[in-house]
């Protein structure tokens, strides 16, 4: 079977010039994944890492404005636009693999979304009786801070080390790409819910995200390939994605949803314009990733409520995954809940990448918590995932 | 025509979200990405005129900018105007890369001499003007006597000024390369430091005359030392250090090489180190030293330029004063003219006088008409410490700067245009270079 043929690593930043030089190497089993993250380059953000969150938030902790302060407030604040195009990117390359032409594809798409709406389901509604019950201190409406939980809580990154010709881990690992729609597509409404805005109200912006994201999209692919030299091209490519972010941050929506948009669009219009994003994107990719993790540690504010909404979000995170892979087993088959279960434990980039879009927009108190909720959890998520990721197929 | 559409998208999406979200405070990257790509299509429509890109990009600017179209609104434009320091690094950079000291050297004393006499000529010619026609500038009518001659000698200065900046962007842009460019840029860069002693000894009389808090001579000199001194060795050991990340490593340059001029530009000012300067040694380092003609160098620079470049001169048409210009419009006017005709006799003469190829001496005028961001932060320092008349200079300059803007690259580039210099930067490496690799 050839190498992962479908799967597209959009979160890590995968496959960039660097890692293609390199050899791929197999998949180390149990701890000796921690040796991983001690290699220098992958330590130096040079080389894509299996849970990139594990090193750079903690760096991003330490460089940030409570430690050695060499990312103060006003550097954060002129990251700010950084930040933006960074989660375009992410969105840009989630559209980019959603392409579910053959009944396999769809199947496996309907199984993501089974698994993490079931997910956001579960987290919502356990971090909301919570919420009520503590009578918690959110200045943003509860059910609105309890969905930005639930929708963090969602994307997984599929993030096992790489097996070679192994179906189940093909599968699972698809699954868990593929999982970063319904939360990216519900994110766009909520976040608009967070500042107080109507259901009506958050519906109408959120299609205006999505409408913004056809227009950069459609003059993008009037573009691309129409650019006289890889000079333009790659001024033509950077200038979208930069408009991307930089339309939904002015309106404070999500970048995501219109970099999803954005890149779906590209993959069904006829043409290479989606083959010219992929190829350009993916140099500066991996650095973005990079900047999101460390701008996300810098970002981290502790208080009460995150303390509070921090154990929760880990324990309900955990069930709802296992939940969403029993609800979604018949549609992944041949791969069981359990094991589909423990491919969805680490949650990857989207998760802090939403978190960040949150505490951008989102009223201070809760925007805070939930950043500080999501990174500390995710960093749990991804040490649980380490430990508990099958090694199976090494021998495939 | 699929062009034409697609901007009309990008202008359309962009002023959909303005009018959704008013004066938003998130500017930065709406600014930059519309700017990216409507200033990148207003440049190519410019090159099928025959008109310099960079000119294109200003023009952009300008219409968009908060002066006209008001698209790119005040704020955008001032978000905009934080790659300044990144773009002023990367085209001194660039510049330096262009400066070959082996191939310079046996025509740099005739330079040296052909620039002296140039910049006496001009700075005499525009001194003695000021001098008379004082009671009729916008500035202090009422000066007389030491102070007078202080405030002119500090206007001469900053009237006088080139712009490094633009004349490379131009060279760049076109990719032109051949005599007249390579005199071009050595004229601007030598002026450029002379520009600082000059600026800073005018300042000092000025403070002096006007009974200001003057600074000791003594204290001064190591000041300006430290700058010229101080850049120039930063940038080589800058420009050292990229050579040897180009060497071992050899991965990302253009990644690294815009990471070098944040570092060039951002850390070099906080220690008072001239951005422009420090660049430019650190491209001298590199291409003179550590890795002539690389390949991978060149790639990664025009990857890394041509965004660059656009958003510079997209935010600088942005902030144009157009307000300026109608403010003061006749005696800006009558000064451009005048500095135009005497940079214009001043090269004619000084190509009598020397050595210098006659073709070369006869067009390098139209290279040195740009002025830009060195002289726009010379008048916001001497407004900041005289705000009563500080300001009318500022509003001169300012208008003097539009116009120079505006006609500086469209004449240069007609300059190299005819001079068939155009595109000769990609052209294949002169027989002699190649002939010898080992150089022996």
């Amino acid at each position: 079977m050839s190498e992962r043929p479908s799967v597209i690593f959009h979160e890590v930043g995968g496959r960039d010039p660097i890692d293609a030089a390199l050899r791929t190497r197999r998949g180390p089993g149990g701890f000796g994944r921690l040796d991983l993250l001690l290699r220098t380059r992958q330590a130096l953000g040079l080389r894509a890492t299996p849970a990139p969150a594990l090193v750079f938030v903690p760096l991003g902790v330490l460089l940030g404005p409570h430690v050695l302060n060499l990312l103060s407030p006003n550097v954060l604040g002129h990251l700010d636009a950084v930040v933006s195009v960074a989660l375009a990117t992410l969105g840009v390359f989630v559209g980019l693999a959603l392409n579910p032409r053959s009944r396999q594809d769809r199947r496996l798409l309907w199984a993501a979304d089974l698994e993490s709406t079931v997910t956001i389901v579960m987290v919502a509604a356990a971090t909301l009786f919570l919420l009520v019950a503590w009578q918690a201190p959110v200045d943003a409406p509860p059910l609105a801070a309890a969905l930005t939980l639930g929708i963090c809580a969602a994307a997984s990154s599929g993030g096992a080390a790489e097996v070679r010709g192994n179906l189940y881990h093909v599968v699972a690992t698809h699954i868990a790409e593929l999982d970063d729609v319904v939360p990216i597509v519900a994110g766009g409404l909520v976040l608009v819910a967070l500042r107080g805005a109507t259901v009506w109200q958050a519906g109408l912006l959120a299609a205006l995200t999505g409408a913004l994201g056809l227009i950069v999209g459609a003059a993008g692919w009037l573009l691309f390939e129409r650019a006289h030299d890889a000079a333009e091209r790659g001024v033509f490519v950077v200038g979208t994605i930069v408009l991307l972010g930089g339309l939904a941050a002015y309106l404070s929506l999500s970048p995501l949803l219109a970099g999803l948009v954005a890149g779906w669009f590209w993959r069904q219009s006829p043409g290479r314009a989606d083959r010219i994003i992929r190829d350009d994107l993916q140099k500066i990719q991996h650095p973005l990733v990079i900047l999101l993790l460390i701008t996300s540690g810098a970002s981290l504010e502790w208080s009460r409520l995150a303390l509070w909404l921090f154990a929760p979000f880990v324990l309900f995170r955990v069930a709802g995954k296992l939940a969403g892979a029993k609800a979604a087993e018949r549609l992944a088959a041949p791969v069981t809940a359990a094991e589909l279960g423990a491919y969805l434990l680490p949650p990857g980039v989207i998760g802090i990448a939403f978190a960040l879009n949150v505490l951008q927009v989102a009223p201070p108190v809760t925007g805070s918590a939930v950043m500080a909720a999501v990174a500390a959890g995710s960093l749990v998520c991804e040490l649980l995932a380490l430990i508990e990721l099958p090694g199976r197929g090494d021998e495939a | 025509m699929k062009r034409i559409l697609a901007l009309v998208l990008v202008v359309a999406a962009t002023l959909l979200a303005r009018q959704a979200g008013g004066e938003g405070l998130r500017t930065a990257a709406l600014g930059l990405g519309f700017a990216l790509i409507a200033a990148a299509l207003a440049g190519d429509l410019f090159e099928h005129l025959w008109l310099p890109r960079v000119s294109g990009y200003l023009i952009f600017g300008l219409v968009c900018g908060p002066s006209v179209a008001n698209i790119i609104s005040r704020s955008m434009a001032r978000e905009l105007q934080l790659f300044n320091g990144l773009a002023i690094a990367l085209i001194a950079f660039m510049a330096g890369l262009e400066l070959n000291i082996r191939h310079l050297r046996p025509r740099l004393p005739a330079l040296l001499r052909f620039g002296w006499r140039t910049m006496a000529l001009l700075y005499g010619g525009l001194f003695a003007a000021f001098w008379l026609s004082w009671p009729w500038l916008p500035i202090d009518p009422a000066a007389t006597g030491l102070a007078r001659l202080a405030l002119v000698v500090l206007l001469t200065t900053v009237v006088a000024s080139f712009s490094p900046t633009v004349t490379i962007a131009v060279i760049t842009d076109t990719r032109s390369r051949g005599p007249l460019s390579e005199a071009t840029i050595a004229l601007v860069v030598l002026a450029d430091l002379a520009l600082i002693l000059f600026f800073t000894f005018s300042m000092q009389a000025v403070r002096w005359a006007l009974g200001g808090a003057a600074e000791q001579t003594v204290g001064m000199l190591p000041r300006v030392t430290w700058e010229v001194i101080g850049s120039l060795a930063f940038g080589a050991a800058a420009g050292s250090l990229f050579a040897l990340y180009m060497r071992y490593v050899g991965r990302e340059l253009t990644l690294v090489l815009l990471a070098l001029c944040v570092v060039l530009s951002g850390v070099g000012a906080r220690f008072d180190f001239e951005p422009l300067l420090a660049a430019l040694a650190a491209g001298l380092v590199v291409e003179n030293i550590a890795a002539p003609g690389s390949v991978a160098l060149k790639e990664a620079v025009e990857q890394g330029a041509r965004p660059v470049l656009i958003v510079f001169f997209a935010a600088t048409g942005a902030s144009l004063h157009l307000d300026a210009l109608a403010l003061v419009g006749v005696v800006a006017l009558a000064v451009w003219v005048l500095r135009l005709v005497l940079i214009y006799a001043g090269t004619t003469f000084a190509a009598r006088r020397s050595t210098i190829d006659p073709a070369v001496g006869r067009s390098v005028w139209m290279g040195l008409v740009s002025q830009a961001g060195v002289t726009v932060g010379l008048v916001i320092i001497v407004a900041t410490e005289y705000p009563t008349w500080g300001r009318g200079v500022e509003v001169l300059i300012v208008a003097l700067i539009s116009l120079n803007e505006l006609v500086g690259p469209i004449l240069f580039r007609s300059a190299l245009a005819r001079h068939g210099e155009i595109a000769r930067m990609d052209a294949p490496a002169p027989l002699e270079a190649v002939a010898d690799p080992a150089g022996t």
